[in-house]
C-alpha cells in the first residue's frame, strides 16, 4: 500500500490537493482537498445586493 | 460567470425581467466563455497528460503533415509547418528552456501517441494560444476586458446597441464578432474535433475508466427569448438530472433540494452532520488541519475548504459531461448529433460517455455546438438593433425603495465547468445571506456525512498507477474535470518546487 500526496495540482485554476491510496497498481481510496479559503460569502454581507455581481464576479 | 450568476439570482429575488437584447448579449459572453475556456482546457490544460511532448522530436514532419490532412482541411499543415514547429521544439529542448513543458513525465509508459500525431499536437497548441488570444477580443467589444467584465448590470447590461452611435455596439462591432465567431467554428471544427477524434482510439481504455457518482446535473443555460426556427426549448441547454447513469429518464431539477454538509470541510455548523440549503447556508470558517508543509491531511475528520454539496443527498457530477448527458436523453437535436456522431466515429457506445475520455469528448462536443449558435444569436441582436429596439435594461425596481423588505433570491447558470448558483437572502436593501455553490464544489467535494465520496475520489477509484512517483493516470482523470477551486488568488510557497510536491510513504 502507497500512500501519495499531490500537491498542488498544476494546469489547473486554484488549488488542489489530492492524496490517494494505491495498491497494486490501483487506486484504492482517494480524497479531495481544497488548500484555499474563499470566504467571498462574508465579504458580501451587509452589501449593495446591486453591487454584489463585482465581488462574486472575482471569485 | 459569478458576475452573470449574480445578477441573475439578485433579478430572481425582486422579480425584475431583463429585454431581449440583454439575453442575447449575456448568452454571447457566456458561450464565447465556454468556447475558449473548453479550447484552452483541452490543449494547454489536460492534453499534456496524453501527448508526449518530447517524443514529438522524433516525428516525421512529412508523415505528420499527412496525418494532419488525412483527418482535416485545416490549412497549416504542410511538411514545412510541421518542420517549421519541431524546429521551434528543439530549440527549447536543447537550450534546456522547456517553459510552459518543464516537469512533465514525458517518456511515461502510458503515453501512447505515435511521434507524429505528438508533433501534430503540439503545432495545435501553439496554434490554439494564437486563436484563443484574438477570439476573446469578442468579450472587449461585450464587456471592455477579459477577464472580468464590467458591463453587467441588475435589470439587464451596460453596453448601448445603437447603430448610429460610435460608443455603442454597432454594426462595425458586430461585424467584427461575426468574423470571430466564423474563424472560431472553423477553427474549433476543423482543429479541436479532429484532434479529439484521432487521439482518443489510442486510449479507448480510458472510456472505461475514471468514472465518478453517475450522477449528473445541469441548470441548463442560454435562454431563448426568441428561439430561432425549429426550436420550442426555453433553454438552449436543458436543465435536469441523471441518477444512477440512467439515460432513458431526466429529473427535473429544484435547487431547493440541494444542501451542503461541512462535516469534512473546515467550517463550523450547529450541527455538524446536518446539511444546510445554501439559502440557509452559512460560512464560519474553522481550521483544524496541519501547519504546511505536512504530509497528510486527517481525512477521519476535515480536510478540505470545499464544502460537500448533495442533491437530495446525493453526490452530482457537473461539468460539459453532465450538461451534454441531460442535453442527449432530453433530446436536445443538436447535441444529439454531435455525439451521435462523435460516438459513431470512435465506434463506441453511449456507456463509453461514463469516463475520463467521455468528459473529455463531451467538452469538445459542446464546443462544436455552441460555436454553431454564436452567428445566429448575433444575428439576432443585429436584427433587434436594426428593427428599433434599442433597451438593453430594465431599470424600473432600480431603486431600493421599490423592494420589498424581504426577499430571497436564486440565480443560475451553466459555467464552462459545470451547474453554478448564487442564492441571495436581501433584508432592508442590503444582502443578508448570500451563498455560491460553484461547480469545483461539486465535483471536487469532500466526503459528506454519510461517508459518501465526491465526484474527483470516486472517479479515482481503480485508476491505474503504473509509477506512484509519477501519477499521470491521476492527473488525467482530475484534469477531465478542469478544476477550478478558485480562479482570483494565488500563493506561492518558495520552499517547495516551483511546480508540485509528490510525497510516497
Amino acid at each position: 500500500m502507497t500512500h501519495i500526496a499531490i500537491d498542488p495540482i498544476t494546469r489547473i485554476e486554484g488549488h488542489l490537493r489530492i492524496e490517494a491510496e494505491v495498491d497494486s497498481g490501483q487506486v484504492t481510496d482517494a480524497w479531495s482537498s481544497s488548500t484555499m479559503f474563499r470566504g467571498i460569502e462574508i465579504i458580501l454581507q451587509n452589501r449593495d445586493p446591486r453591487d454584489a455581481w463585482l465581488f462574486a464576479q472575482r471569485i | 460567470m459569478h458576475a452573470v450568476c449574480s445578477v441573475r439570482a439578485v433579478e430572481n429575488a425582486l422579480g425584475i425581467q431583463i429585454p431581449p437584447n440583454a439575453n442575447l448579449i449575456r448568452n454571447l459572453i457566456a458561450g464565447a466563455q465556454m468556447i475558449q475556456d473548453h479550447v484552452i482546457h483541452f490543449y494547454h490544460l489536460g492534453a499534456l497528460d496524453w501527448v508526449d511532448i518530447v517524443s514529438a522530436l522524433s516525428a516525421d514532419p512529412g508523415a505528420t503533415s499527412q496525418l494532419a490532412q488525412s483527418i482535416s482541411p485545416w490549412p497549416d499543415s504542410s511538411t514545412a509547418y510541421f518542420k517549421g514547429v519541431q524546429d521551434r521544439l528543439n530549440a527549447f529542448v536543447s537550450g534546456g528552456q522547456l517553459g510552459p513543458f518543464t516537469n512533465g513525465y514525458w517518456g511515461h509508459p502510458a503515453y501512447k501517441l505515435p511521434p507524429e500525431a505528438n508533433l501534430m499536437a503540439v503545432a495545435h497548441y501553439l496554434a490554439a494560444l494564437d486563436w484563443q488570444r484574438e477570439f476573446i477580443k469578442v468579450h472587449a467589444i461585450l464587456g471592455a476586458k477579459n477577464p472580468h467584465l464590467q458591463t453587467y448590470l441588475v435589470g439587464g447590461m451596460a453596453c448601448p446597441v445603437d447603430f448610429n452611435s460610435q460608443a455603442a455596439i454597432n454594426e462595425h462591432s458586430i461585424a467584427f464578432m461575426q468574423d470571430l465567431f466564423t474563424q472560431a467554428e472553423t477553427f474549433v471544427k476543423q482543429v479541436y474535433l479532429p484532434d479529439v477524434l484521432a487521439i482518443a482510439p489510442f486510449y479507448l481504455e480510458w472510456a472505461g475508466l475514471g468514472e465518478g457518482t453517475g450522477n449528473f446535473l445541469s441548470y441548463g443555460d442560454y435562454p431563448l427569448f426568441q428561439p430561432l426556427a425549429g426550436q420550442t426549448a426555453e433553454l438552449y441547454l436543458p436543465s435536469g438530472i441523471i441518477l444512477g447513469r440512467d439515460l432513458s429518464t431526466v429529473h427535473l431539477v429544484d435547487q431547493e433540494k440541494i444542501a451542503e454538509y461541512v462535516t469534512h470541510s473546515w467550517y463550523t455548523y450547529a450541527n455538524e452532520n446536518e446539511a444546510l440549503q445554501p439559502w440557509d447556508g452559512e460560512t464560519k470558517p474553522n481550521y483544524t488541519g496541519p501547519n504546511p508543509p505536512y504530509d497528510r491531511l486527517n481525512t477521519d475528520g476535515k480536510y478540505s475548504w470545499i464544502k460537500a454539496p448533495r442533491y437530495e443527498d446525493k453526490p452530482m457530477e457537473v461539468g460539459p459531461l453532465a450538461r451534454m448527458l441531460v442535453a442527449y436523453a432530453s433530446g436536445q437535436p443538436d447535441v444529439k448529433k454531435w455525439v451521435d456522431a462523435a460516438l459513431g466515429q470512435l465506434k463506441v457506445g453511449p456507456e463509453a460517455l461514463f469516463s475520463t475520455l467521455g468528459r473529455i469528448a463531451a467538452r469538445c462536443v459542446e464546443t462544436v455546438v455552441l460555436s454553431e449558435q454564436m452567428v445566429p444569436w448575433t444575428e439576432q441582436l443585429a436584427a433587434n438593433i436594426q428593427g428599433g429596439d434599442l433597451r438593453i435594461e430594465d431599470n424600473t425596481l432600480w431603486e431600493p425603495s421599490t423592494w420589498p423588505a424581504e426577499a430571497k433570491g436564486f440565480g443560475s447558470t451553466e459555467a464552462p465547468r459545470g451547474a453554478l448558483g448564487h442564492w441571495v437572502r436581501i433584508k432592508n436593501g442590503r444582502i443578508e445571506r448570500y451563498q455560491a455553490v460553484v461547480p469545483s464544489t461539486w465535483n471536487g467535494s469532500p466526503r459528506d456525512a454519510n461517508g459518501q465520496m465526491g465526484p474527483y475520489e470516486a472517479a479515482l477509484i481503480g485508476t491505474p498507477v503504473a509509477n506512484p512517483d509519477q501519477p499521470l493516470e491521476i492527473l488525467r482523470t482530475i484534469h477531465s474535470f478542469d478544476p477550478c477551486m478558485a480562479c482570483a488568488v494565488h500563493v506561492v510557497d518558495p520552499t517547495r518546487r516551483e511546480t508540485g510536491t509528490f510525497r510516497v510513504s
